[in-house]
């Protein structure tokens, strides 16, 4: 039986329940979850402008098509291309955070480490979409910033003719202080 | 069409233990709003230092995404742009904050090829005024002056 969500400042509606609960969604697959927008060359300038990174593989479409076929995107916006538009005419999207969605006592969350593959190069024009999986949640554990558990989580991306381009593995802490 | 040429490190060019330039940004309140849009992550604890300290944080921290955007810029300012991140592993140590200098220093651990492919593995350390926050590890495919 699913809980109602509850709303949380987090901005995710966390789902609340416990540990048993959410050992019990592991191996749990979450929908397919489609990005809002296209891999696309405005993005892209503006999160590498945001880390003044000058790869000219994100700034000169000369270079980059002749590098990789078309201006790519940078490897740490993989995540990014699949967060939801803050707003859109149909509501607003979920984020594609399944750990979100693992049933557990803690109000708050912070992730931990993630560790990414790339399949290919990610090119402006694509659309990506993800499914994502819970691998593991541990027993409570307690920590510097309190107690909770590690939820790991693994999530594949591929674009919209199927093709994966890459797949994270993360850890995150869903705790209460 | 011309193309501009820019600098590239190749496979032979690398030697093992050799360090990386180290790379520094300042994280301003700015950059760190800045990042909540360029990822369009508005985890509050990314804009509202309100919510931070709720959090047991001293102030609004940089997100993964953007600790991974500069983890790769460390990689490839020194190898060039021909450079493609194969495998990036990171851990969220301590948090970088807004007010902080955050700076980037790798080294190379081992070059060596596999399937055909030119792989160059990377340790990288991010942190700021207090220390280490983020270690990472980085595998990359260059190209090879042999092909």
């Amino acid at each position: 039986m699913q809980e109602a969500p509850t709303k949380s400042p987090t901005g995710f509606d966390l789902k609340f329940g416990t540990y048993e609960q959410a050992k019990a969604m592991i191996g749990t697959k979450s929908e397919v979850l489609f990005s809002d927008v296209d891999v696309n060359v405005p993005m892209i300038k503006y999160y590498a402008a945001h880390l003044e990174d000058a790869n000219p593989s994100y700034w000169d479409e000369d270079f980059a098509t002749q590098a990789w076929g078309s201006v790519v995107s940078p490897p740490g916006m993989l995540m990014s291309w699949l967060m939801p538009l803050p707003w859109k005419p149909s509501g607003r999207g979920v984020a594609p955070l399944l750990a979100t969605q693992v049933p557990l006592p803690g109000d708050t969350l912070i992730n931990v480490s993630t560790e990414t593959e790339f399949i290919r190069p990610i090119r402006a024009g694509e659309r990506l979409n993800v499914t994502d999986e819970v691998a593991d949640v541990t027993p409570e554990k307690q920590t510097r910033l309190g107690k909770g558990h590690f939820i790991t989580t693994v999530a594949t991306f591929r674009n919209e003719k199927g093709a994966v381009v890459a797949k994270n593995t993360n850890v995150m802490f869903r705790f209460s202080l | 069409m011309y193309t501009k040429r820019y600098a590239q490190r190749y496979f032979e060019d690398v030697q093992e233990n050799e360090a990386l330039p180290e790379v520094h940004l300042e994280v301003t309140f700015k950059r760190v709003i800045q990042d909540a849009a360029a990822t369009l992550d508005y985890f509050p604890g990314h804009h509202d230092p309100e919510y931070a300290q709720t959090q047991g944080q001293k102030t609004v921290y940089l997100n993964t995404m953007c600790l991974q955007g500069f983890i790769d810029r460390v990689v490839t300012d020194w190898a060039g742009p021909y450079t493609f991140i194969l495998k990036r592993k990171m851990t969220m140590a301590r948090s970088v904050y807004a007010g902080d200098t955050m700076y980037g220093k790798g080294r190379v651990i081992k070059k060596y090829a596999h399937d055909g492919r030119h792989l160059v593995d990377i340790g990288i350390e991010v942190g700021n005024e207090e220390g280490v926050c983020c270690p990472a590890s980085v595998t990359v495919v260059l190209p090879s002056k042999n092909g």
